[in-house]
């Protein structure tokens, strides 16, 4: 078993970077009241391990008998009806589910799952909470309408139903669906706290962690805990004893993307297009998203790039992104942000250096 | 004057006859030069042109005057600094209007002017755009080279020069002054050379010396590779083309063959047309010039030769049509009259059919001339206002069955069927009321056949009406379906149904002996229409026709329809043809005239072509086109009737050749939509992928590629806008989006780079690639369900609660190594127990394993199985597949409800077949399904070897005679194999059902065995 999961923590008095989280969140739960909960950060914060440890604070070690199931619901919309197909990962007493992932029927989800749970009503109550818990992943990649949908089912279920929302930015969620939430942010774990935990699961493993070494693996991964702890292990994969300047291996595909960037910043023209191009597609098609394609590639051509451009491309990067999530073909954004880069930067440097 | 004209066609014939060209004008070439030195340059070679042909025509005081009115004109061009690239499409159409109505020298001004306006353009384009006019110099001399070449070779064909000659001027002079103007501009000529030759000539012309492109391009076309396909006129769009005398070529008939020097065959046919000459497709006796610009030894020519046919270069035809206006203009005095002097003497060698042909001509021109005087026109007045309620496809509708035009012998045949019907049918049936079938051959019904306005229905009904049948008309379009319902009721002899009633009632009188009554015939028109709406319509049909005591035509559009199959057995079946349209020319000629219509013949053989054959569509255009026009000719019927040979389809590519076309530019914008259109799917598809390989011509001289890239920018992001259009019409229903949409995706693109293509890699071949985002996508679609797989696989270990897109970002890396690392490291068994036990603890299957490899994978990156021994591979498959028995339970998880899926449950009732009972308590189960899941799954988590547990009940199932599918007790290999034939989904699905149902037989089977206990 990989570290990250081996040595995430079960309980909430185990956590150790977000204590002060997981304390209220306690508080909280012990109170049998528990509302509604959005919790949002980036990405390899720990959002989940709380989550996951709230719902075990909640209805105890049962919460960990977990069946995934390929479930298909039928909807009735209007004139026809249409089958929404979605795995979800369910306790006797929690949902887990990533209605995103439905696409553009995600708001048929959303009301069929809590209107199913609420018929479902738990009937022995005694001692235990008279509510199943709904966990909404994603929920900012929510539709719109979906979203809208959530808000009256949030209130209407109330009483057989809580939901526990978990996204990376709260700013894509409704107002609406902010405002009937416990809204609980879950920032990056700071660096120093990344290096405690993986001393930690240092100790644990009984590794021989140079001093340092735990100090650049926090550094690169860009504080997610996640990473850093994926890091560490496939560095001990590689190489075991840990030197000091030890490489640390990039992701394949940041690999990939830096490669594109560097492909760009060395030529501009038609037929370096055509070959980003096909790049672009490779890294499309192994399931990379677009949307963080686009945010390393910008992030590798800042990196190379000269100062009094920085401005100009990140606009444009900005710019191209948004017209990315309104579009459906998100090849074709990409394409149109390479070439506009290879045209301001091409013209940057004849104007520079004739 | 017409003398001159005529004397003219004589000395053309001759000098094509025998190669001599036309003198007259070989000295004056050098005098438009000499003469007038100080006028700029363009202004001389307008002289050229102007002098040309005024020279013999034109009085002296006349000349100057035009030439300042050229000389105006073409500074006013400059000025302008007009684009003039259409000059060849541009037709004045006042200065032809005016032109016909009213001869006055004034309007030699205008005319010549407007021929000659090619001329200043030129000159003009040479002065914006540069190169261009040294190209077509360049190009101009190459012809003329080339023309004395093939002359010398092939005056034994008896090849004239004189229309070469007269348009050589020009050409010449042009060259003089080009020189002169610029010199050292070799590069541009080279680049507008190049671009002058097109994509279509290939690459070879481009590069060659000009005067060889002729040459090669004829030597190409005799050669087998081309054949069938015809080349580009080699200075295409670089004559201006003239306008003659409407109809100054009228009765005369050319043939075209080969490639023309500077028009496409179909610019040269619809010139001849409008100036009311006929094409024909082959030399025959009646031909009057066989019309090439070289001589290919093809068939045409050779019939030509043995015919004795004359030979008419292109020039030689547009000499003529000038002349033609030039001898009107200046001779105001002459009317119609001497035009049919001239047009009947050429056609005098033709033999007396086409001199007939002549004379409906003139006859028809005289009509006009009748037409304007009052007593003529007050008779046809009257008789207008009599009919006018009338549309003329009824008034006109054939009395007479000779009326009918074409396919006389298909009426007969339809005569004589209905004459021999009475006595080949009821003859004999008198004694045995119609029940003796005589079908030897003969059949009950006709069938009717062609498309639509060629008159079925009408010879039908007239036929009938001739041989004094009534006649009843079953319109199937509008009473179908009550017809039809009755007919099926009418069988069960409920309800009266005319038809039926129809075909007894004939009996009836025949029995009675009253042969005296009117005898009827039923026609069933459009029978192909009928059973659309309910079935059996046809059959009751087929019921009628055997039973029938009368006639039945029956009238369809389609012979093959699908619908009809059953029907053609039991009718004898007539195909109407489409009239020729000398035919329908002639009737409709007919229709105008007793309508007071001035058309002429050629104008209505283009109607007749245009409406491909329908004379009712014909017709009723011909009304349409009289209530605004009096007088109809050959470019009115062009005009309006463009659109409807527009219908043609073009494929996707055609589409983007020609968007990106060099010539792209000068496309009209509803052309370019037109074309976008053509598959607004596609269409945006193929432009993305081809966009880069375009070398826009707009971005003119691009040093750096500067240009060019900013241009790549600005089409990339109009795709891209493209596509946000796209999801508003897609997802929001926003069709109103969708001329915006194909405008950003495609005609914005294509208009910001079209221009030549060039291969980005190499080997590549110079063709537009189709589209790579619908693979792409679907290799992207195919991946994200594997990644899906894995996902739930992994999140089924219950070790983990990421994402998917977690899982692919961060994990996949360090699985990849994990699974890959030992293998390549440590020993082998080492290695593949770690790996196994690794996959174990994450539920991973071989599969999954093999789409963490395929996901990682990048182009230009080492495999992330290299230098992983074979037999390690093989040895990790066996290890797996060995252990595979004791991971039943953990992907047994992987629970899919057994009502939903259809697959499964089918596997579940064939499994249980043998006992009813337990058949029903599987339905009942799968009613139950959800609590008793939940319950099932804790169940068997808590027992302690559930596998021991599952094998024990099936055995115990065994027992009971139920037979088991085998490959549930291996999961991993047999039934995985089997799926993973199929799509990503439907293996994880698959296995995951098979494993889900042979759980839930395990738990059903006991609890259905314990539940009948309890009972």
């Amino acid at each position: 078993m990989l570290w990250v999961d081996k040595y995430r923590p079960k309980t909430l008095d185990k956590v150790i970077v977000h204590e002060d989280v997981a304390q209220n969140l306690k508080k909280l739960v012990t109170e049998q009241d528990c509302p509604h909960l959005l919790f949002y950060g980036p990405s390899g914060s720990g959002k989940k391990t709380l989550i996951m440890a709230l719902l075990r604070q909640m209805f105890g070690p049962s919460t960990d008998k977990v069946k995934v199931e390929n479930k298909t619901w039928k909807v009735d919309a209007g004139s026809r009806t249409i089958d929404v197909e979605l795995t979800t990962l369910s306790s006797s007493h929690h949902v887990e589910m990533n209605p995103a992932n439905a696409g553009f029927q995600d708001r048929y989800v959303v009301q069929e799952i809590i209107k199913e749970m609420a018929k479902n009503r738990p009937i022995d109550t005694k001692g235990k909470k008279g509510f199943k818990v709904l966990v909404l992943n994603e929920v900012d990649k929510l539709s719109r309408e979906a979203q809208h949908s959530l808000r009256r089912t949030m209130e209407k279920y109330s009483a057989s139903c809580r939901l526990i929302l978990c996204c990376n930015s709260s700013s894509k969620v409704t107002e609406a669906v902010r405002s009937r939430c416990l809204n609980i942010r879950i920032s990056a774990p700071a660096e120093d706290k990344i290096v405690k935990v993986l001393e930690f699961i240092g100790k644990k493993e009984g590794l021989q962690l140079p001093s340092g070494f735990a100090a650049r693996i926090a550094e690169k991964s860009n504080r997610s805990l996640r990473r850093a702890i994926l890091l560490l292990e496939t560095c001990r994969v590689q190489q075991y004893p840990f030197t000091h300047n030890q490489a640390i291996p990039p992701m394949d595909w940041e690999e990939y993307v830096s490669e594109i960037a560097s492909d760009i910043m060395k030529e501009q023209s038609p037929k370096r297009l055509f070959q980003v191009r096909g790049k672009l597609y490779e890294l499309l098609s192994n399931c990379i998203p677009p949307e963080i394609i686009l945010k390393r590639l910008l992030k590798e051509l800042l990196r190379k790039l000269d100062s009094e451009l920085k401005h100009e491309v990140s606009y444009w990067a900005a710019y191209y992104e948004h017209r990315m999530r309104l579009g459906q073909k998100a090849i074709f954004h990409l394409e149109a942000f390479v070439a506009k880069f290879m045209s301001i930067y091409k013209s940057f440097l004849i104007a520079t250096f004739g | 004057m017409s003398d001159i004209r005529k004397w003219f066609m004589k000395q053309h014939d001759k000098g094509s006859g025998n190669g001599i060209p036309a003198k007259p004008k070989a000295p004056e070439k050098p005098a438009p030069v000499s003469s007038q030195p100080d006028q700029s340059g363009h202004g001389a070679q307008e002289g050229a042109g102007r002098r040309k042909t005024s020279k013999y025509f034109s009085s002296d005081k006349q000349k100057p005057k035009d030439e300042t009115c050229v000389g105006e004109l073409s500074l006013k061009r400059k000025a302008q600094n007009i684009s003039t690239e259409e000059t060849n499409d541009v037709k004045p159409p006042p200065g032809k209007k005016v032109h016909n109505m009213d001869d006055d020298d004034d309007f030699v001004l205008s005319t010549s002017t407007n021929a000659l306006d090619a001329t200043p353009s030129k000159k003009l384009k040479s002065g914006s755009g540069r190169g261009i006019a040294k190209k077509s110099m360049d190009v101009d001399e190459s012809g003329d080279d080339d023309v004395k070449e093939t002359k010398s070779l092939s005056k034994a064909a008896g090849r004239g020069r004189g229309g070469r000659s007269g348009s050589g001027t020009p050409a010449r002079s042009s060259i003089a002054v080009d020189e002169s103007d610029e010199d050292g501009a070799d590069e541009k000529a080279g680049k507008s050379l190049k671009s002058g030759t097109g994509r279509g000539r290939g690459g070879g012309a481009a590069s060659a010396a000009p005067a060889g492109g002729r040459g090669r391009g004829g030597g190409g076309r005799g050669g087998f590779m081309n054949f069938g396909e015809r080349k580009d006129p080699p200075h295409k769009g670089e004559k201006e083309t003239p306008e003659g005398a409407p109809d100054c070529l009228a009765g005369l008939t050319f043939v075209i063959s080969g490639t023309l020097d500077s028009l496409e065959r179909e610019e040269a046919e619809d010139l001849i047309k409008r100036h009311g000459g006929r094409v024909t497709g082959s030399v025959s006796k009646k031909t009057n010039y066989l019309l090439c610009d070289e001589d290919i030894e093809g068939r045409k020519s050779a019939k030509a030769k043995e015919l004795g046919t004359p030979f008419l270069t292109e020039d030689g035809l547009l000499d003529m049509i000038r002349k033609s206006n030039k001898s009107k203009t200046t001779k105001p005095e002459e009317s119609p009259k001497p035009v049919d002097k001239v047009l009947a003497s050429p056609s005098k060698k033709a033999t007396p059919k086409s001199e007939k042909k002549n004379e409906v001509g003139i006859s028809a021109k005289r009509m006009e001339t009748k037409g304007s005087t009052p007593g003529g026109s007050s008779i046809k007045q009257k008789k207008l206002v009599m009919q006018q309620s009338l549309p003329w496809t009824e008034k006109y509708r054939p009395k007479v069955p000779n009326d009918i035009i074409g396919n006389q012998s298909v009426v007969k045949q339809l005569h004589d069927w209905l004459v021999r019907w009475d006595e080949q049918f009821l003859k004999s049936g008198k004694g045995s009321n119609g029940k003796k079938q005589n079908d030897s051959g003969a059949k009950k019904a006709v069938l009717l056949s062609g498309t639509p306005g060629i008159g079925k229905t009408t010879s039908a009904k007239l036929v009938s009406q001739m041989l004094g049948f009534n006649t009843i008309e079953v319109n199937a379009s509008d009473s179908r379906g009550k017809a039809d319902s009755k007919i099926e009721r009418g069988i069960g002899g409920s309800t009266a149904n005319s038809m039926k009633e129809l075909v007894s009632n004939q009996a009836l009188n025949n029995n009675m002996e009253r042969s005296q009554h009117q005898k009827t015939v039923l026609i069933m028109d459009e029978v192909d229409g009928m059973s659309a709406g309910d079935r059996g319509g046809v059959a009751d049909l087929i019921a009628s026709i055997k039973i029938s005591k009368i006639p039945i035509i029956c009238i369809c559009n389609d012979r093959y329809s699908q619908k009809l199959k059953s029907l053609v057995n039991y009718c004898l079946l007539l195909n109407f043809r489409k009239p020729t349209k000398q035919q329908m020319a002639k009737r409709l000629l007919h229709v105008a005239n007793a309508e007071g219509l001035q058309v002429n013949e050629i104008a209505l053989e283009e109607l007749a072509e245009r409406v491909n054959g329908d004379m009712r569509m014909a017709l009723n255009q011909l009304q349409y086109m009289s209530l605004s026009m009096s007088v109809i000719k050959y470019d009115d019927i062009r005009q309006r009737l463009q659109s409807s040979t527009k219908d043609e389809d073009i494929s996707p590519f055609t589409a983007v050749d020609k968007l990106f076309g060099f010539n792209g530019g000068k496309l009209r914008m509803d052309d370019r939509i037109d074309l976008s259109m053509s598959d607004p799917d596609l269409v945006p598809l193929i432009i993305q992928e081809n966009y880069i390989n375009y070398r826009p011509s707009s971005a003119g001289k691009d040093e750096h590629g500067l240009k060019r890239m900013s241009l790549l920018a600005r089409a990339a992001e109009s795709i891209a806008d493209g596509d946000i259009i796209n999801v508003q019409i897609r997802r929001y229903r926003q069709w109103q989006l969708s001329q915006t949409g194909s405008l950003s995706s495609a005609i914005i693109p294509a208009a910001l780079l079209h221009g030549q293509r060039e291969t980005l890699e190499q080997g590549e071949r110079n063709f537009n690639r189709f589209g790579g985002w619908l693979g792409k996508n679907s290799t992207m679609g195919k991946n994200y369900r594997l990644l899906e797989d894995l996902h739930v696989h992994v999140l089924a270990s219950s070790e983990s609660y990421m994402g998917r897109t977690t899982l692919r970002l961060d994990y996949l890396t360090l699985l990849l190594k994990q699974l890959t690392d030992p293998l390549r490291v440590l020993s082998k068994e080492e290695a593949v127990e770690k790996v196994v036990e690794f996959m174990d603890s994450y539920s991973i299957s071989q599969d999954d394993f093999d789409t963490i490899v395929e996901i990682s994978k990048f182009q230009g990156h080492p495999n992330p199985l290299d230098g992983i021994q074979p037999a390690v591979k093989a040895a990790l498959t066996k290890a797996y597949n060995k252990g595979s028995s004791s991971r039943v339970i953990r992907t047994a998880d992987l629970i899919t409800l057994p009502g939903i899926k259809k697959a499964p449950k089918k596997r579940v009732a064939a499994m249980l077949e043998p006992e009813e009972t337990l058949v029903e308590e599987n339905v009942d189960a799968v009613g139950e399904n959800e609590e008793e899941n939940s319950s099932e799954t804790e169940e068997s988590d808590e027992t302690v070897d559930p596998k021991k547990r599952l094998q024990a009940e099936l055995e115990s199932l065994n027992s009971k005679g139920i037979k088991v599918e085998m490959d549930l007790k291996g999961p991993g290999s047999s039934s995985a194999k089997k799926a993973s034939a199929g799509r990503g989904r439907g293996r994880g699905r698959g296995k995951a059902s098979s494993e889900a149902s042979a759980e839930k037989k395990g738990g059903r089977g006991s609890g259905a065995a314990a539940s009948k206990r309890k009972r």
